[in-house]
């Protein structure tokens, strides 16, 4: 029981974390229909600022933070704020360099340039901290203890933030008029524009927040697992990418689910035995989850909240 | 138009001809004297023929047959040279001007040679080539488009030839061959005489420069008329059974010329076609020529082993071996541009069909499959099975391409593109996790090459050399490219495509979804197959490190870059970014560690720089500037290309006369006055 509850704390904030980054994905796709590859490196990218902003506000091995103070909640909120506003400028100018001149083109041509810009950004990674594992002082929260069960505080903190910036994800795309230019874009572009729409802004927009939501992303990644690297990107977003098909892809409630139901997965994958997979679980994980997306996906082609829609002839 | 009925036959040049005749003389001779003196022309066969006449000198290669290969290849280069400058006189429609040419035939052909000669890397000196020409493609549009430079449509003058027009045509090819064999043949042998005046050309050569002159001469006569004879087969000749228009239709049947089929064609298609009418503008582009081109660009891959030494000096094993792995690279990108480019289906997870293919022959081929079976693995014994392995692995895949297509038959689009990106995570953790079979991280090591019979004493070697396997990656690339071809022109090969532009109405068509859509997947599996289980043979160990989800990316970036669902495209592509990621950016610090070269600045004003670090960020920025600047790919199918210049064409379009659309839309005046292509 115990074990169970714990699986579950940390399932959920991990899958929070998969469900920041997969709404960026599914923001993208629901827009302009492109799988942006390079999203998880922005989120990489998020982690490293997050490790800089921290570092350069004196939050380093030498002085470790020894207890919470009000000092710290705001160098923590500057390094959140600072993250998320530099992804968020990088998501709008990788937009404006590799995907806009490519919008007419054949549809898989922005999806190489999507490739391209993710080895970039690996590399800019690569050449900033270097290519081994950079880790940052772990965060002085404790835990709770109620009988045998643990939970980490930072497990609830991390699912608190992420819950209310989807929260406020939600209310944007919902109830601004702002949400409204950007679900009439996604439905129909042309049809926007006559509306009046200014298309080229919402989609930079649309950039700017689900970049955003990378790097917030990154804040809270660094927080939980106090280490990084240039490679991270890579994994996680290809773990995003799949929470957001696993939700349907371009629907926004589902890429917060389908997030923490990966990160449930993820969790109760190492409850496998050896004798069923070899070497446990835990080493399976990637190949488990991908083969419940594949099991999912056969029975709701279109995902879990994925309409269908029917094809018009 | 150049080309009179009354040229005449004597020798020397009519004064109409001679412009035409010295436009091209100056466009061939050129790069055909920067081949010879400049880069290594003269260098090959002089050295094939020392190696031959002075047996005890240990400058020279003395294999028999290598310099019979090699002069082999300098014969056909000249007489390919002289057919294709009869070509071109004769398909010549003299509306653009010799400077035009000339500078269209320095870019192309001189500025490679150059560029070869100065960087001494084959990559390395085309890629630049490359890049300079894409400038000056650049700056020529600008230049046209400022000065409203309009080019002429193709067609306006299609000339319909009749008996006497074809002999001209003929002579003019005899002469354009003929005075350009004599005139290389004089500027040769001048040469010559020159270098043995100042001792740089052995005395046992001078018999082959008197043969060489004579040889040209006579060579040029008969060769440029056989230019000529090509040139012939693309010209508009008159349609003896022609009925003109009221009779025809009294008669109940039509018989429509070249020149009416022609003429009714839709603008762009007319331009396709038009391009390889002779005459047309652009000989250097037309069909013909481009032929000839594809002869010498197979002479020259058949037979660069035996070159590399000669033209690019010593470590030309590394280079074979580097060249041998760009092979399969080629077929892994042909059998994804099935999938992909046929049939639509966007697979991110095509390195799976690899690593099962490598790992089919590696089980079997190696000490591994004593551990499995128990059965002694004697290399000298399975070494043979090699052969059908390579169908068997390839099948295998197939069988697994079924198994992936088959749950995933109703997923559209990027659901399905997911699905097959986890199906590449999957594979390479099976494969490390079944570490009882694959033997796990440590892979397989030892994996046995192919063997073959020995001819007498001559055997192949497959251990150490690379030359079997480029020869081997050659004959599986020909048969790949020809099943390629096979099927797409094929009745399943026009359902994928029918599936790939809409799937609703293919199936209305009555093409059965499920099992074309199956063997796409089982088709495109089954090349990679044949590539793993080469990759297999030819590296000798196998581990699941060797493959990473990103090497999908970089297939499927050969297939989009190259052109999607075109052919040439596609082998174009994977040389291409194979070319950029594995061969030049790897080699770039040794350049800038070298003081000779122009890279060298970097180092010394950056002291912790290394072009290593950058690589992938070099790598990922070149892959944006192309896929931004050619969105359709470098070689585009024909049909994708019709679709993106169709409405796009703002000539065409300023074409139509606004006036004609005074009819009401819907009304049959309006169906007859829009012309519907």
């Amino acid at each position: 029981m115990a074990t169970f509850v714990n699986l579950l704390i940390v399932g959920l904030a991990t899958g929070a974390i998969y469900a920041l980054i997969a709404l960026g994905y599914t923001m993208v796709y629901g827009i302009i229909e492109l799988i942006n590859f390079a999203h998880g490196d922005i989120f990489m990218l998020g982690t490293f600022v997050t490790i800089a902003i921290l570092s350069a506000l004196g939050v380093q091995y030498s002085h470790p933070p020894t207890a919470m103070s009000w000092e710290l909640v705001g160098q923590l909120a500057l390094a959140c704020v600072g993250s998320f506003l530099f992804c968020a400028i990088l998501g709008v100018v990788i937009e404006r360099v590799a995907y806009r001149p490519l919008r007419s083109a054949p549809r898989l041509a922005p999806l190489i340039s999507a490739i391209g810009v993710s080895l970039v950004l690996q590399d800019v990674g690569k050449l900033w901290f270097g290519p081994t594992n950079v880790s940052i002082v772990p965060m002085p929260i404790g835990a709770i203890s109620a009988g045998p069960i643990n939970i980490d505080i930072i497990n609830i903190f991390v699912l608190i933030v992420a819950l209310a910036l989807m929260a406020g994800l939600h209310f944007l795309v919902n109830f601004t008029r702002m949400g409204r230019a950007m679900r009439a874009v996604a439905q129909d572009r042309d049809a926007a524009a006559l509306m009046g729409v200014n298309v080229n802004l919402i989609i930079a927009l649309t950039f700017f927040i689900g970049a955003g939501l990378a790097g917030a992303g990154g804040f809270i990644y660094t927080l939980k697992f106090p280490n990084t690297y240039f490679y991270l990107g890579f994994q996680q977003g290809l773990i995003a990418f799949t929470a957001a098909v696993l939700g349907g892809i371009g629907n926004l409630a589902g890429a917060m689910v389908g997030g923490l139901l990966i990160g449930l997965i993820y969790s109760f994958v190492t409850l496998i035995p050896n004798n069923i997979l070899p070497h446990g679980g835990n080493a399976w994980n990637q190949a488990v989850i991908f083969a419940i997306l594949i099991l999912i996906l056969i029975f709701r082609p279109s995902g879990l909240f994925g309409q269908h829609t029917p094809e018009k002839v | 138009m150049a080309v009179s009925v009354s040229s005449p036959t004597k020798l020397p040049p009519g004064v109409e001809t001679r412009k035409v005749l010295l436009k091209w003389l100056v466009a061939m001779l050129v790069p055909v004297i920067v081949f010879t003196f400049v880069w290594s022309g003269e260098g090959i066969v002089n050295q094939a023929l020392l190696g031959v006449l002075i047996p005890q000198s240990p400058y020279y290669d003395h294999d028999l047959w290598f310099n019979i290969l090699r002069f082999v290849f300098i014969v056909l280069i000249y007489g390919t040279s002289i057919v294709l400058t009869g070509y071109l006189v004769a398909s010549d429609s003299g509306r653009r001007s010799a400077i035009e040419v000339w500078l269209d035939v320095l870019f192309i052909a001189v500025l490679p040679l150059i560029m070869l000669t100065v960087t001494g890397n084959l990559l390395i000196g085309l890629g630049l080539s490359v890049i300079i020409w894409a400038i000056y493609n650049f700056i020529r549009s600008r230049v046209r488009a400022a000065r409203h430079i309009a080019v002429a449509p193709p067609l306006t003058d299609i000339r319909v030839m009749d008996k006497a027009g074809q002999q001209a045509l003929l002579r003019l090819a005899q002469q354009g061959g003929f005075w350009f064999a004599t005139s290389f043949a004089v500027i040769a042998l001048v040469a010559d005489v020159i270098f043995y005046a100042i001792g740089s050309l052995p005395t046992e050569l001078l018999s082959w420069v008197i043969a060489r002159t004579v040889l040209l001469v006579v060579a040029g006569w008969f060769l440029g008329r056989q230019g000529g004879k090509m040139a012939l087969r693309y010209v508009v000749t008159p349609d003896e059974e022609v009925v003109v228009g009221a009779e025809a239709s009294h008669a109940g049947e039509v018989h429509v010329s070249r020149k009416d089929q022609l003429a009714h064609l839709s603008a762009s298609r007319a331009r396709e076609e038009a391009r390889d009418v002779v005459p047309n503008d652009k000989p250097l582009l037309s069909r013909g020529a481009t032929r000839i081109y594809m002869f010498l660009l197979l002479l020259f891959v058949v037979l660069y082993p035996v070159l590399d030494p000669i033209i690019f000096g010593a470590q030309t094993k590394g280079r074979i071996t580097g060249y041998g792995d760009l092979g399969f690279y080629i077929i892994l990108a042909l059998g994804l541009n099935i999938v992909v480019g046929f049939a639509g289906l966007l697979d991110l997870g095509y390195v799976a069909f690899f690593i099962i293919g490598t790992y089919a022959w590696s089980l079997v081929g190696s000490e591994q499959f004593y551990k499995l079976t128990n059965i002694m693995a004697k290399p000298e014994v399975f070494s043979w099975f090699f052969w059908p392995m390579i169908i068997i692995a390839a099948l295998i895949t197939a069988l697994w391409g079924v198994i992936l297509g088959a749950p995933t038959l109703r997923l559209r689009g990027d659901y399905l593109a997911i699905v097959t990106l986890g199906f590449g995570e999957i594979i390479p953790i099976v494969f490390t996790q079944m570490d009882a079979v694959t033997n796990g991280n440590n892979g397989i090591a030892g994996v046995y090459p192919p063997i073959t019979p020995c001819i007498g004493s001559f055997c192949i070697n497959w251990n150490t050399s690379p030359t079997p396997y480029y020869y081997l990656i050659l004959i599986l690339i020909a048969l790949c490219v020809f099943a390629n071809i096979r099927l797409r022109d094929s009745k399943l090969g026009r359902a994928w495509v029918a599936i790939r532009e809409d799937e609703i109405a293919a199936s209305s068509s009555g093409i059965n979804l499920v099992n074309t859509k199956l063997f796409a997947f089982a088709a495109g599996a089954f090349f990679a197959g044949i590539a793993g289980a080469y990759h297999a043979a030819k590296l000798g160990t196998v581990s699941p490190s060797d493959f990473n989800t990103t090497d999908s990316y970089i297939y499927l970036a050969m297939v989009v870059i190259g052109g999607l669902g075109s052919i040439p495209g596609v082998i174009v592509g994977a040389i291409v970014v194979y070319a950029i990621n594995l061969l030049i950016l790897p080699q770039l610090d040794a350049y800038a560690a070298d003081p000779s070269n122009f890279l060298h600045v970097i180092p010394q004003m950056l002291p912790n720089f290394t072009f290593e670090n950058i690589r992938d960020l070099l790598f990922g920025a070149l892959l944006i500037i192309i896929v931004i600047f050619r969105p359709e790919g470098l070689i585009p199918s024909a049909r994708r290309r019709r679709e993106l210049h169709h409405t796009t064409n703002e000539e065409e379009i300023e074409q139509q006369d606004p006036s004609a659309l005074d009819a009401i839309p819907g009304t049959p005046a309006f169906e007859a006055e829009v012309h519907v292509e």
